[in-house]
């Protein structure tokens, strides 16, 4: 990531100090992009055209015939795909905040200097270590009645599984726990970013602990913010492994992902399980682009603020 | 150490973090569920120096198919097989099935298919009609196996290997295994309130295993999916859906059904049973060497069971649903007469299907069976000649989901009976002709 970013910040710095002979700097950058971008081309995007290309038909076995837009219209009136659309807006918008808010509790007691700070961190970040498959195998076996460990634990007796409601509590609490961690990080990350100065500063003018953080910690750490709950909201709307584990195909928690692959493997309409891929991939990329360009703008001026400095 | 590295850069972290998210988004747009890219498993075992043909299997059960076909090489070194070993679970082996075939790489030329496939890949016209073969096989394998293998009354695979339920009791505690559904009921709820522990145990999770279980009952109580012909749905007919998803639902409720039922697979069953907490267990012949605590493993019931068949509910018979493998031809095959050959070997050929039976893995072959030592191997013989197919028409998996969706949360309590029942006649009827 950093590697990238020099890329397109040295000519802005070194425009002025390079003489230009032979082709200038800037074209020469192009010419070096050119195989990456060829092969971003032939990795990420044919397959998303051809995604699209394919979902336009109705395959069964050999025989394949076009059908234009029906796939899509087949998914609107389609009761499982908006099941699957609300599992999958429930989950994103719990998961997401709950992540956030102990992310930056995590956060905020890591930055805090402290005997023992680096074990701290180094434990806080092993959910996120674990592959996703596992830990949801593992947390599945935690929830499950035998041996009934969370039951336990808890006192009560719930059946986080089969009861739809409890069971999506179930995989919300399992996210939380893996990806909170991922939070915290890059909310580190930016809390490190904010000077000493203005806390030392704020301190001689008499502002309170939370005064401070409301007015210094929160809008410094903006950036930070916004690019944590960019990566957590489009990796929620794209969650797979949990739902799969805990539920299998099962209409009480399968999300778009899961319902998308149920039409590719468990009952093969290859053109409709496109279709759902399509719809999936264009609400990511829209949730996506929707943050970078509301926010984004914004980090991006900070950005060139610090480069200038 | 990626913290630090992190605070080397984060001058420029926040714009470089904003392109890291735009190639992830685009990274996101693949064919298939993000992160789950279908890995191509499998692997060809190497038993051939020049294969003729190719035979796709499930990598479950590994040796004993291995031992077949190296049966096969050696009584024909000029044609000789390979094995490709597909992944153990059936989804995985199926799609693997269908990218060679959709593609129309046409690697495989045998493939081994799991009972409930035949009318869909027959359908997608992946795999030669076999009808000329039937005369060879018709009284030499079990009617069951031969009724999965074919569709709309055509063979499109020969029978290779089966499966079938066991009953297993404690006989601590229950002197003789129960006839009816009815009397397996009071018996367990008994036996059980005396020893403290539970009744039943058997897959209630929400999968295929549960389709399994729910048909068993379904069959027991005089039920059947379609009528002879395969046109249309019966599964309304008579009051047998009804029955069997009553019992579920009673069963559930009482506490006839050990905890956690509901999310509980042959494995989950099988841990509990040998650890001594049911009376009854519902499962597949493989937990007998288990419970009898060979090869080191630990049983508390090792001595103190038995198995019988099945019950029905009016004590007639027997039931249990037929497992196991198809093996057929591949329409892409280049070397049909060949895989042909291999395909009736392997459900006729005494030597191969004693392979099967040696290795305690259920040959379709009836004469197998016969004055076999072991009882239970006999009775798993007389199991599986009553035993139903789970009828393989071409849309089984989706009518299995809509089964697993709908009476499912029916019987937890979830969901209501009479809706349910009728959303799974109206997918029965959709299954025979998707779309």
């Amino acid at each position: 990531m950093a590697t990238a970013t020099r890329d397109t910040g040295t000519p802005e710095r070194g425009r002025g100090a390079h003489i230009r002979h032979g082709l200038g700097e800037r074209a020469m950058g192009r010419i070096f992009l050119t195989p990456s971008f060829a092969f971003m081309a032939v990795i990420a995007l044919f397959p998303v055209f051809y995604a699209v290309l394919m979902s336009l038909y109705r395959i069964r076995g050999f025989t394949r015939e076009f059908v234009g837009i029906d796939n899509y219209l087949q998914a609107l009136s389609d009761p499982g795909f908006y099941n699957a659309a609300l599992n999958t807006l429930v989950f994103t918008v719990a998961s997401v905040s709950l992540e956030f808010v102990i992310g930056l509790g995590f956060a905020l007691i890591m930055h805090q200097a402290f005997v023992g700070r680096g074990l701290t961190r180094a434990v806080i970040l092993v959910p996120w270590v674990i592959p996703t498959a596992v830990a949801a195998q593992v947390w599945r076996y935690m929830f499950d009645h035998n041996p009934g460990f969370v039951n336990a634990v808890l006192g009560a007796d719930i059946n986080w599984l089969r009861d739809p409601a409890w069971s999506m509590a179930g995989i919300i609490a399992a996210d939380v726990w893996k990806t909170a961690p991922f939070v915290a990080l890059l909310l580190l990350a930016g809390l490190q970013t904010i000077p000493r100065d203005y806390y030392e500063a704020a301190k001689v003018d008499g502002a309170g602990v939370l005064q401070r953080f409301w007015s210094i910690t929160l809008p410094l750490l903006r950036p930070a913010i916004v690019v944590a709950l960019l990566f957590r909201t489009v990796d929620a709307l794209r969650m797979f492994d949990f739902a799969y584990v805990f539920a299998g195909y099962s209409n009480s928690l399968a999300t778009l992902s899961v319902y998308a692959q149920r039409f590719l493997v468990a009952e093969p309409q290859l053109g409709y399980a496109n279709a759902l891929s399509t719809v999936t991939f264009v609400i990511v990329m829209l949730v996506g682009l929707a943050f970078i360009s509301r926010m984004g703008r914004h980090m991006v001026g900070e950005t060139a603020r610090e480069v200038k400095r | 150490m990626s913290i630090l590295s992190w605070r080397r850069s984060h001058g420029v972290r926040a714009f470089a973090a904003g392109t890291a998210a735009f190639a992830l988004i685009l990274a996101t747009g693949c064919g298939s569920p993000p992160g789950e890219e279908p890995e191509g498993e499998g692997e060809a075992a190497g038993l051939a120096d020049d294969p003729q043909f190719v035979w796709a299997v499930t990598g479950a059960d590994r040796q004993i198919h291995e031992d077949v076909a190296r049966l096969w090489n050696e009584n024909n070194p000029d044609r000789q097989v390979e094995v490709f070993f597909l992944a153990p679970t059936a989804d995985e082996q199926r799609q693997a099935m269908f990218q060679d075939l959709q593609s129309q790489a046409g690697q495989f030329d045998v493939l081994g298919l799991d009972v409930i496939w035949t009318g869909e890949f027959a359908e997608f016209g992946y795999i030669e009609s076999l009808e000329d073969l039937r005369p060879q096989i018709a009284d030499v394998s079990l009617p069951g196996a031969v009724d999965s293998a074919q569709w709309q009354q055509e063979l499109y695979a020969l029978p290779y290997s089966s499966n079938g339920a066991f009953l297993y009791y404690r006989t601590d505690l229950i002197d003789e295994p129960p006839t009816t559904w009815d009397e397996l009921y009071e018996t367990g709820t008994e036996a059980a309130e005396e020893a403290g522990i539970s009744a039943y145990v058997g897959q209630g999770d929400q999968y295929e295993g549960f389709v399994v279980n729910y048909l068993e009952l379904f069959w027991a109580a005089g039920g059947e999916l379609f009528d002879e012909g395969q046109t249309q749905s019966t599964f309304l007919e008579g009051d047998a859906a009804a029955t069997a998803l009553d019992f579920m639902t009673e069963a559930y409720d009482s506490g006839f059904y050990a905890e956690g039922f509901d999310s509980m697979v042959e494995d989950d069953a099988r841990a509990l049973f040998q650890a001594g907490e049911a009376v009854y267990m519902r499962n597949w012949p493989y937990a007998v060497p288990l419970l009898e605590g060979e090869a080191d493993e630990e049983s508390a019931v090792a001595g103190d069971f038995a198995v019988a068949p099945l019950p029905t509910f009016d004590g007639e018979g027997s039931t249990s649903a037929l497992g196991g493998l198809n093996n057929a031809v591949s329409t892409l095959s280049e070397n049909k007469d060949l895989a042909r050959e291999f395909v009736l070997w392997a459900a006729t050929d005494a030597e191969a299907q004693g392979i099967l039976a040696g290795h305690s893995l259920p040959p379709t072959m009836v004469s197998a069976y016969e004055g076999a030592e072991d009882p239970n191997f006999e009775m798993l013989g007389d199991i599986l000649a009553d035993a139903h197919a789970r009828p393989p028409v071409p849309g089984y998996n989706s009518l299995s989901l809509v089964i697993q969706d709908n009476l499912h949360p029916a019987y937890i309590g979830q969901g209501e009976a009479e809706p349910a029942l009728e959303a799974v006649d109206g997918a029965a009827n959709d299954a025979l002709e998707q779309e």
